[in-house]
């Protein structure tokens, strides 16, 4: 929290627009809909997170955005997915591999294995330098190297001829980085990109990206499960629980004031920042998968504050934000300054036309439900 | 590791220019070597090129060209050309000199010479291969150590594979050197014996006489009954050696054999070659596409496989009779084609697994993710996983195509006469196996074993050293990769 950055988001024109995402895995057996009715964007300069446990959607989502949901997996023809106003939901594999890469790219979680360990390091930066920049030869090599120096990798030349398992894990992770910007991206996708780092390496990542930000005004989408570490990168954060964002706000506005009981329960299960002398809380249970579109919260079972309607109404977001703040939460608790009957009656309201849709009886195209990014 | 960073720059190129001399000694006697077959290596070039154009279904426009290069290559020396060390000769008189041969041998002495020195041969070159990998790895390779190495040193340690890679080395050397190693031609002794003559000391007259090779090929008949049989490595009337006896028709089966093993690796290596080029774009293509594209090839792959090949072969036979395909290898080529475009499925199944498995690996979605085109992808981060199982499943199906191709032409199906098939040989011997002429079925039915066995032996030898986890456990581990080495 310390070093937190205060970006204003700019009137430019975001880089990434989700609207209305759901993605679903159909299997013999069932149908799975991992990711349901998500919507946010991604402002130039700015670090989106998301963060949620694990089963919660999350690589879903970045894989779905980068069109790589494998079979049986598939969008919803409803969602949209606009890149600099570009349409991507429906693109075919071709047309896709023209935006991948060249305008948005992305970083797995696990560096060993997103390094191919039968051709050097350099090798693989040069081939991502020769799609996207046409560098071959001694240009490509010069080319690698400074990427290379450029996420603080020493005696760049050198490295460039080694294999990935003569790197260690954080400048392996370094090298992956180093590898997505070759492809000169306006938007980076982090898909737990730390998380198989030891802290002080993590730091130092978390570092590395700051600073690449901030000399090219990259976007981020942040993943991650760790609260600690989207409290240092995000300037907004979605919370996401089975496959639904349960709240959105600024990440500062989101520790200092959590919203909804799983943000809060979140929050509290963070070591060291409760009560030292009381024991460690933590959410019982696990998150549910979700098989089509919910009709209650999928919250409620492990949920603190259930009550009876938590089953039965599914909760839409609402404004919980004092001011002008941007703060959302989708739960039946609020809005809080009305009588509890009128509050469930906004949501009942707010959540008929997805009901809808998910009875199947009307394709809609709703301009409701993603109200609160419009502001 | 002691390479300087000055070191680690260096290309392969530099490092032999800083030390020349293994490398240049290396190769100056390899030349000196091959220099030795000179003349075989460029007449099989041209007879190579004759037969493609002969092919050419509107004419021949380069026959003339071919035919003088042909006979230019004939007049290069060449150590063991049946020309430098004959074994065909004469007799002149009941107990007389032999004439005609090497040095006035008598044939066998000769024919046994010109075998083991081409045996001798190929040994050396193999031998001057292993010494050059040697010579890399110590001078010019910048590496102390590979992968590599292990599998090298976990293949030489197989006793199975070592036993395989021997057979199948030999049955190599039978294949490509098989105008050499025959006491006769093929084309003197079975394609056309009517058009040539040879001379033989005749008991009766008392005299040399000349005759056509096809009279004596039916005076050395090996029928079973009184005396007609020429066993193995016995002589006929007409002063002919024949290592392994004579067939029923007398033509000599040691010739038969040699160029059988010619026409066996042709059809295995074209069969393989289909099959090995098929799975591996299907299984890289239903690895990276999966879903439908993966659903439609294991339906189109199980469609063929249902597809009886026996009853497909016959039919295949009938409806291109007289085609020139048919013409090519005296319908070698059509039985190649049809052994590897039904074959390949299971190969497929094979290799689909692993190339599954490296489709999941992260690295494929992140070439994905930053753009790479889907060849590329299959081919430079999926194909380099999958190539070690081919290898191992592609020797093992090499061996079921021989005996698959030995079986058809048992049965009567597939290679015309007079081309030596291995089949053929033993289908021609079948009546004979009780009697005293039990050679004509028995040899080249355990050489058809062997050779099936020996590519198998060396598929589990590749198998078990590419599969690190093979390591120091002698029938320990109980992974299926590791089952079937049977030593």
């Amino acid at each position: 929290m310390s070093q937190q950055r205060h970006r204003q988001r700019t009137e430019a024109a975001p880089v990434l627009t989700v609207e209305n995402l759901r993605t679903e895995f159909q299997t013999d057996k069932e149908v799975i809909r991992a990711i349901d009715d998500v919507s946010f964007d991604v402002h130039p300069g700015e670090t989106v997170g998301i963060v949620g446990e694990s089963g919660s959607g999350k690589s879903v989502t970045a894989r779905s955005i980068m069109g790589l949901v494998d079979d049986p997996g598939r969008i919803l023809d409803e969602s949209s997915i606009r890149f600099h106003g570009e349409e991507l939901v429906g693109k075919t594999e071709s047309q896709y591999r023209n935006v991948r890469g060249s305008g948005m790219t992305m970083v797995f979680q696990d560096p060993l294995s997103s390094l191919n360990p039968v051709y050097t390091v350099g090798n693989q930066i040069k081939e991502a330098l020769r799609l996207h920049q046409g560098l071959k030869g001694k240009e490509a090599t010069e080319r690698a190297a400074e990427l290379l120096k450029a996420v603080s990798i020493p005696d760049a030349r050198r490295r460039l001829t080694e294999y990935p398992h003569q790197f260690s894990g954080g400048m392996r992770q370094r090298a992956v980085i180093a590898m997505a910007l070759a492809c000169d991206p306006d938007l980076l996708i982090c898909d737990e990109p730390t998380t198989a780092l030891d802290v002080t390496i993590q730091a130092q990542i978390l570092e590395l990206l700051n600073d690449i930000q901030e000399a090219e005004d990259l976007a981020i989408i942040f993943i991650t499960h760790d609260m600690g570490v989207i409290a240092q990168v995000a300037d907004r954060v979605n919370v996401m629980y089975s496959g639904e964002f349960v709240e959105k706000a600024p990440v500062e506005e989101l520790f200092a004031n959590p919203r909804h009981p799983y943000t809060q329960g979140l929050l509290q299960s963070i070591p060291g920042r409760g009560d030292p002398d009381e024991r460690l809380r933590s959410i019982e249970g696990d998150v549910p998968t979700p098989h089509g579109a919910a009709t209650y919260c999928r919250f409620a079972p492990r949920c603190p504050k259930a009550f009876d309607e938590c089953e039965s109404i599914h909760p839409a977001h609402v404004d919980v934000g004092d001011g002008d703040v941007v703060h959302t939460a989708a739960c039946l608790l609020y809005p809080d300054d009305v009588p509890q009957e009128e509050a469930l009656d906004v949501h009942r309201e707010r959540e008929s036309p997805a009901e809808r849709t998910a009875d199947g009886e009307s394709p809609l195209v709703d301009e409701n439900t993603p109200a609160e990014e419009k502001q | 590791m002691t390479g300087t960073q000055h070191a680690i720059h260096e290309s392969m190129r530099s490092r032999i220019v800083a030390n020349y001399r293994p490398a240049l000694l290396w190769v100056t006697v390899l030349f000196a070597i091959v220099a030795f077959e000179a003349g075989a290596i460029f007449n099989l070039l041209v007879e190579i090129l004759q037969g493609l154009v002969s092919v050419y279904p509107f004419g021949n426009p380069f026959a003339e060209q071919v035919a003088s290069a042909k006979s230019v290559s004939e007049s290069i020396p060449t150590l063991l050309s049946r020309e430098t060390i004959p074994n065909q000769g004469w007799q002149t008189s009941a107990n007389g000199p032999w004439e005609g041969t090497f040095l006035g041998l008598e044939p066998m002495a000769a024919w046994l010479l010109r075998f083991l020195l081409t045996y001798a041969y190929a040994g050396v070159i193999v031998a001057w291969f292993a010494y050059g990998y040697r010579l890399y790895r110590r001078h010019y390779r910048r590496a102390d150590w590979t992968p590599t190495d292990d599998v090298v040193r976990r293949l030489s340690s197989h006793s199975w594979g070592k036993f395989g890679l021997a057979v199948v080395l030999v049955f190599l050397v039978m294949a490509l050197f098989a105008p050499t190693l025959g006491p006769t031609t093929s084309e003197q002794n079975i394609e056309n014996p009517y058009s040539y003559t040879m001379k033989h000391f005749d008991a009766e007259s008392g005299s040399v006489e000349e005759i056509y090779v096809g009279d004596a090929n039916s005076g050395s008949e090996s029928q079973g009954a009184g005396d007609d049989n020429i066993g193995p490595w016995s002589y006929d009337d007409f002063g002919r050696f024949h290592p392994f006896g004579t067939l029923p028709n007398g033509k000599d089966l040691f010739t038969f054999m040699v160029y059988g093993a010619r026409v066996s690796l042709f059809i295995g290596l074209t069969a393989m070659g289909i099959m090995g080029v098929l799975a591996t774009v299907f299984a890289m293509v239903t690895a990276y596409y999966k879903g439908l594209v993966d659903l439609s090839v294991v339906i189109v792959g199980d469609s063929v496989m249902a597809i009886p090949q026996l009853l497909l072969l016959i039919l295949v036979a009938a409806v291109f009779n007289g085609h020139w395909l048919d013409s090519i290898y005296n319908g070698g080529l059509l039985i190649a084609l049809v052994f590897g475009f039904t074959g390949w499925p299971a190969l497929w199944r094979a290799v689909r697994g692993p190339a599954f498995q490296v489709s999941t690996e992260e690295w494929v979605d992140a070439a994905r993710s930053f753009g790479q085109r889907p060849s590329a992808t299959m081919r430079k981060h999926m194909l380099p996983y999958v190539v070690g199982y081919l290898l191992v499943y592609a020797s093992m199906t090499l061996g079921g195509v021989i005996i698959g191709t030995a079986a058809l032409s048992f049965l009567g199906i597939g290679i015309d006469q007079p081309t030596p098939e291995w089949g053929t040989a033993v289908a021609r011997g079948q009546p004979f196996v009780a009697t005293q002429s039990w050679h004509i079925a028995m040899i080249p039915g355990l050489m058809v074993v062997a050779v099936v066995t020996a590519f198998n032996a060396l598929g589990d030898g590749i198998r078990d050293a590419i599969d690190p986890q093979s390591e120091g456990s002698e029938g320990g581990t109980s992974t299926a990769a590791a089952g079937g080495g049977g030593g």
